[in-house]
């Protein structure tokens, strides 16, 4: 079950998704199925703890149960819909969770790490992979590690400044201006 | 005024995306979001775009559990099997009898998300075939003060709002439905809940503020 998201698998995920709109439970089935694992990663990424973001991938896909008639085909993708729902739910967590305690994260073991850069057009096609990629690869190396980092562990400015040991100012203009020549490059 | 310029909405909408944007201004975002289709297109364009970089981790199975748990908070585990047994049963029983879990086996009538100002699904709201009643399953993080309750009413077009009942803070609930909230739940286009003393609005109609309106979606 836990196979990387494959090529062609945008097209299913869409119908799957459309198909739990109309409330077809088999979908929704297959659908946790498909993309549960990649989820799962990305949320186990930002919670730094497996039962945490075991709990946040159930409240995950019950909201994906309960919304899937808001997800339009046709102005965007169905794995990017997914992902936003699942990375805003993390961050809501997570920022939750520091305001409780400042060292919320255990078992830090279980973080995923990257795949070995085989990512070669995933999910929305070798276009949108391949387009991101080079603009990321086009930005200054600071930059592009901030945006990463504070992607990917849903991370806030003071957050990636203290992982990276540099000045909150100069983290907050790293991404600042990482996200301007990113938008340039990707709109050109 | 320069924050409005569109090129400055957009970094705005990435950093809500990437996440950096906290606290207050993410919440104002969120809400923004919500009423402004130029900041809709620039946020979801970002999701887009960053969506690869979490394709490119490395899937993890999880644990059968959740599955299981998310059947249960859908309401299809084990009412699941109970369904599944009740269809046996009906094989052998009389047409009547078919006929109810027949009924019982049909999607609901209508759904409904209350969301908070940030975005984040508070409930889900399920009218069931028979529309005799309402399941409610807690998703977020419901705070609710101390003495005070959250109670669910229905908006039927041109007519007052009608009490369906108090909403649980956490976990599930079923709200029976009689005529009269049948009825007002037939005109109504939105749901909405309040902010009530803790045994519900003493009047039948809303005292305190209507914190939350959700669209009822018929399926």
């Amino acid at each position: 079950m836990a196979q990387s998201a494959s090529t062609e698998s945008e097209p299913e995920i869409a119908r799957l998704l459309a198909d739990c709109a109309r409330k077809d439970r088999q979908a929704f089935q297959r659908l946790y199925e498909r993309t549960a694992p990649q989820l799962l990663a990305c949320l186990i990424r930002i919670l730094r703890n497996r039962a945490l973001a075991e709990d946040a991938l159930q409240d995950v896909f019950v909201q994906v149960w309960g919304r899937a008639g808001q997800f339009e085909d046709g102005r965007g993708s169905a794995w990017a819909w997914l992902i936003a729902i699942a990375r805003y739910r993390a961050i809501d967590l997570r920022r939750r969770e520091t305001r409780r305690a400042t060292e919320p994260w255990t078992d830090v073991d279980d973080i995923p790490g990257d795949e070995e850069p085989q990512d070669s057009g995933l999910a929305f096609g070798q276009r949108a992979t391949a387009a991101l990629s080079r603009c990321l690869g086009a930005l200054q190396p600071r930059q592009r590690d901030c945006i990463v980092l504070a992607y990917q562990g849903g991370l806030t400015h003071a957050e990636v400044a203290s992982e990276i040991g540099e000045p909150l100012g100069s983290v907050k203009s790293w991404i600042r201006r990482g996200l301007l020549a990113l938008k340039r490059c990707l709109e050109s | 005024m320069k924050r409005d310029e569109p090129e400055n909405l957009d970094l705005l909408a990435a950093e809500f995306v990437l996440g950096t944007l906290v606290g207050a201004a993410r919440r104002s975002f969120a809400r923004r979001r919500g009423r402004d289709p130029f900041v809709d297109r620039r946020v979801r364009a970002w999701e887009e775009r960053f969506a690869v970089l979490t394709m490119r981790q490395k899937p993890v199975a999880p644990t059968p559990a959740v599955w299981t748990a998310i059947e249960r908070r859908i309401g299809s585990g084990s009412r699941g099997a109970w369904r599944a047994l009740a269809a046996a049963v009906a094989l052998v029983a009389v047409l009547g009898f078919g006929w109810v879990v027949w009924q019982e086996l049909r999607p609901p009538q209508a759904t409904a998300e209350f969301a908070s100002a940030s975005g984040e699904t508070l409930w889900h709201v399920e009218l069931a075939a028979r529309g005799d009643r309402l399941e409610v399953v807690t998703i977020g993080q419901v705070r609710v003060p101390d003495a005070r309750a959250r109670e669910l009413w229905a908006l039927p077009e041109g007519g007052a709002p009608v009490s369906l009942g108090l909403m649980p803070v956490s976990g599930e609930a079923r709200l029976a439905l009689d005529d009269r909230q049948r009825a007002a739940l037939a005109s109504a286009a939105n749901i909405a809940v309040s902010d009530e003393p803790a045994s519900g609005s003493p009047t039948g109609a809303p005292t305190g503020d209507v914190l939350y309106v959700a669209p009822l979606t018929r399926t």
